[in-house]
């Protein structure tokens, strides 16, 4: 099988994407205060570490930051061939009340995005819950949109978007890739 | 009256084709030529005296959805079998002559194998009281057994040792202690313990073993021992044999070819007593069946329906149906591989049995009863049990290719079995 | 024709080996699946811990419960287990009209399956009931304990649970767990030696010579005690087993008074074990029996660990079958 790969976004792209997104869930939100960033595992998790560090950069104070599984939450499971591995939600914090911005990698057809929702408010009811995503690649099969869009990639279903990042794949980039 | 020939038989292996003649339901000659009311074509094959069977459940009267007179003398005959003893244990047990004479006078009918029924050793199968042997021999029963169950008292199996001496008559005996079985439904052993079913260890035989023939020792009687199963258990038999005394062993196809081993797998169709052995006591039967210790070798076909071996296996009943598979199963696991030699086998299932009643030695000369069976040596087959004449449809060897198919029976000079039809 | 949109998962994140289809025993079930197993327990413990003790993970999945053999503690631990996830749960247990003694297991599980179940959870007084089973139905089946040969569920919880609860827990590999008690006639013992050795450990069993049959020394990492000091020394784990007073009438055991004086697990036996040792028990205890009241009140004890660790267990099984299935 041959991929033909191009680079969408190189590491320092997806820097200032970042940057782009920190400021305006601060903008948004009007500070930092009540705020918590979830990350979606996998790659939304290192996504909602970053954006914490530079919200506290800018604004002197550190949101709270969750990590969210969603593998029970999924419908989609039974059509997975292979066993998917559950791993650890880790919110060591109340959501009560609080403003939670759940982050991920790509926003697609929004599935991923649902299971998130169910997985959150089964933790508790949070006042607001926004969706900060990477990338927004299109082909929505339900009504879901992204608060926070890095960049927006208009992709056809043959085509795979790759997000890599420092913390998980040893470099930053966003990658398209067609599968014939 | 009635003249037959079998075109083109051997009589042993290497010899060359002949024309087996029958007249009138016995052995006539060798190609003696002239004209006759029906031939079969042997094409060659083995021509063999029909087999003898001392040991079949054939469930009639009154378990007759596992098997009747009719299936089973089926069964036998498409098994090569031409005389089968049919065990007492049915409901009711044949423990009075009507019975006897009842299941002879049906069998007849049937021109299947000829059936010589054994009667129980004890009124009701009970294990109190003893049956009338000469009245039941006089019906016609030529064997005494409370086959299915161990004769639980020593003094009973005494006395019927005694009775029995004196009227000639074969006592076969299942020998287990029933207290050392107890609900034992395998050997026991490592694959008991490590499956987690109760066992039924091999003393349980040994033990059993050993007071029937010392009985049989002092008391002169003859006693027969059915299905031995284990190493321990030929050793006391050997041990009383060179005293003189007179008993005599029956081994199974099953107890010469599978091992507990084989119920890992938890499927009741090998639940059997006594059970299965390990794989040292079937190599040690295996390896003395060319010395002559085992008299012969009984099928005990124990048919049940699907559904009873279906069960759970404590729940399940012990029994294995396999005589129409028998002879192919001995010749292709024990003579092809060099084992037992095909001489040895067909004694086995001949000469021997009838040595062990007392019957005349079968064989092929002129004069003697035209039971014969045809059998295909060369041709592999798979066993298919739903193709089976007996009602019981599955085999512990379904599925297996084997040689050595009985191809065509003849019981009395008239074809009781034909592989076609 | 359009494709569906298919999120394809990383790489990183799929088990290795091919999902068992069952849980008969512990022999299918590799070192890797059986890690992966406790891991997604960790995950189910604390979905139990939650306010909300439920994920939508199995639903549209209807499991069946078919006790032969009469249970409220284990079955109710795997309904909970399953209505935790939102599967459908139907239950038959022994005396119901559809499952009588005798009949033919296949003519009774044909009734049964009527309902179409994905997997079946089974226990009957008989061996290799699960096996037959498998036979005749395209379901799953999870063996919760068949005669005296296996109960997975049960090894499974108990190691998680020395997992969990054991100070500075360092692996299995150089632990010692001793069973004492009837092992003979225990599928709990077999189930917790093949697991644990799979798992790496060394086990002693212990108990009078008619409850210990001498088969069980040829398993690897298996030795046989008849004293308990013995079995004890150095165990990190310590396991007794419930008497049946069915042992002392069919002549398997002197009496209670014996076997206590010589097998009691106490406050002071336990002082031959590893300074850290756990004291387990499949329940339901004898007290004073077995185990002294005191020590099974103690915070040595973790039979009320074990209780609890059923469901996650059970929760990660029902999960780790059902999950993937086509």
């Amino acid at each position: 099988m041959t991929d033909r790969k191009t680079t969408l976004l190189n590491s320092q792209e997806v820097s200032r994407a970042l940057t782009r997104i920190a400021h305006e869930i601060t903008e948004r939100n009007r500070g930092a205060e009540q705020l918590a960033l979830i990350g979606v595992h996998t790659r939304g998790v290192p996504i909602a570490k970053r954006l914490a560090g530079l919200i506290e950069r800018f604004e002197g104070v550190m949101p709270e930051v969750g990590e969210l599984d969603i593998t029970l939450y999924r419908d989609d499971l039974t059509e997975i061939a292979l066993q998917p591995i559950v791993k650890k939600t880790d919110v060591p914090f109340n959501i009560q009340g609080l403003r939670i911005v759940l982050c991920d990698d790509v926003l697609y057809t929004g599935r991923t995005v649902r299971a998130s929702l169910d997985a959150l408010i089964d933790l508790g009811r949070p006042a607001v819950i926004q969706l900060a995503a990477l990338v927004d690649r299109g082909h929505r099969e339900l009504p879901i949109r992204a608060d926070y869009v890095g960049k927006n990639i208009p992709t056809s279903k043959q085509e795979i978007i790759k997000v890599k990042l420092l913390e998980i794949d040893g470099t930053d980039g966003v990658e398209l890739m067609e599968v014939p | 009256m009635s003249r037959v020939v079998v075109r083109n038989a051997r009589l042993g292996e290497g010899d060359e084709p002949h024309d087996l003649y029958f007249k009138d339901g016995l052995i006539e000659g060798l190609d003696l030529g002239g004209s006759t009311d029906e031939f079969f074509e042997a094409e060659g094959n083995l021509a063999l005296p029909a087999f003898i069977d001392l040991h079949a459940h054939l469930r009639e009267p009154g378990q007759v959805v596992k098997e009747d007179l009719s299936t089973g003398l089926a069964a036998a005959t498409a098994g090569g079998y031409g005389t089968v003893i049919s065990m007492a244990n049915t409901e009711p047990p044949i423990d009075e002559p009507g019975l006897v004479a009842e299941l002879i006078t049906r069998s007849k009918r049937l021109g299947k194998a000829r059936l010589r029924p054994a009667a129980s050793l004890s009124k009701g199968m009970a294990g109190n009281q003893l049956t009338d042997f000469a009245a039941l021999k006089q019906a016609g029963a030529v064997m005494i057994t409370d086959d299915g169950i161990p004769v639980e008292d020593s003094h009973l199996m005494r006395r019927a040792c005694e009775y029995a001496a004196e009227l000639d008559l074969v006592i076969q005996t299942h020998s287990e202690d029933p207290s050392l079985r107890g609900d034992g439904v395998i050997n026991e052993g490592e694959v008991s313990q490590r499956l987690g079913l109760p066992g039924n260890p091999i003393s349980a035989e040994v033990i059993m073993i050993a007071r029937d023939c010392e009985i049989a020792h002092f008391t002169g009687g003859h006693v027969h021992i059915a299905h031995v199963s284990s190493r321990r258990g030929m050793e006391v038999i050997r041990a009383y044999k060179a005293e003189g005394t007179k008993v005599t062993a029956e081994v199974t196809p099953h107890h010469l070819t599978l091992t507990d081993k084989i119920s890992e797998n938890f499927n009741p169709i090998h639940k059997v007593a006594p059970p299965l052995r390990r794989e040292e006591d079937v190599k040690y039967l295996q390896n003395i069946l060319n010395s002559g210790e085992v008299d012969c070798i009984g099928t005990d076909h124990a048919p049940h329906t699907l559904a009873e071996k279906q069960r759970d296996f404590l729940e399940a009943p012990f029994g294995i149906a396999n005589i129409e598979v028998a002879f192919p199963l001995l010749y292709t696991r024990l003579v092809t591989t060099g084992i037992l030699k095909l001489t040895q086998l067909v004694h086995l299932l001949t000469t021997g049995p009838a040595k062990v009643m007392g019957w005349p030695k079968p064989n092929l000369q002129p004069g003697s009863p035209a039971d014969v069976t045809l059998v295909d040596l060369d041709n592999k087959r798979a066993v298919k049990p739903e193709a089976f004449k007996s009602r019981a449809k599955f085999s512990p060897w379904d599925g297996d290719n084997l040689m050595g198919w009985p191809f065509m029976t003849f019981v009395r000079g008239q074809q009781a079995y034909s592989r076609d039809t | 024709m359009e494709t569906v949109a298919i999120e394809i998962p990383e790489p990183t994140e799929m088990l290795n080996s091919i999902t068992p289809r069952h849980l008969l025993d512990l022999n299918d079930w590799s070192l890797a699946d059986v890690e992966t197993l406790f891991e997604t327990s960790d995950v189910m413990a604390q979905v139990m811990g939650r306010t909300i003790k439920k994920v939508p993970a199995l639903q549209g999945f209807t499991i069946g419960t078919l006790f032969f053999e009469n249970s409220t503690r284990t079955r109710i631990s795997f309904e909970r287990a399953a209505r935790a996830q939102s599967a459908d749960v139907v239950s038959f247990a022994s005396g119901n009209s559809s499952m009588s003694k005798g009949e033919s297991l296949k003519d009774t599980l044909r009734t049964i399956d009527a309902m179409q179940a994905d997997l079946y959870v089974v226990r009957h007084q008989v061996a290799g009931v699960p096996h037959q089973l498998t036979q005749w139905t395209q379901a799953s089946i999870v063996n919760a304990g068949d005669g005296r040969r296996a109960h997975p569920t049960q090894a499974l919880l108990d190691a998680y649970t020395f997992k969990t609860r054991y100070k500075d827990f360092q692996g299995f590999p150089g632990m010692k767990l001793a069973i004492v008690g009837d092992i003979a006639h225990s599928r709990v013992a077999r189930s917790n030696i093949a697991l644990w050795t799979k798992l790496g450990a060394r086990i002693a069993l212990c108990g009078p010579a008619t409850l210990v049959p001498p088969e069980f020394a040829q398993l690897p990492g298996v030795t046989r005690h008849h004293r308990l000091e013995e079995a004890l020394e150095e165990a990190s784990a310590v396991m007794a087993l419930r008497l049946q007073h069915e042992r002392m009438t069919s002549g398997l055991m002197p009496s209670i008074t014996e076997y206590a004086s010589r097998y009691q697990i106490t406050e002071e036996a336990l002082r031959l074990a590893h300074p850290n040792a756990l004291v387990f028990h499949p329940g339901p205890i004898n007290r004073d029996v077995e185990i002294s009241g005191g020590l099974a009140d103690s915070e040595r004890s973790v039979i009320e660990a074990q209780v609890a660790n059923g469901v996650p267990i059970r929760m990660a099984v029902l999960y780790t079958l059902l999950v993937g299935k086509k």
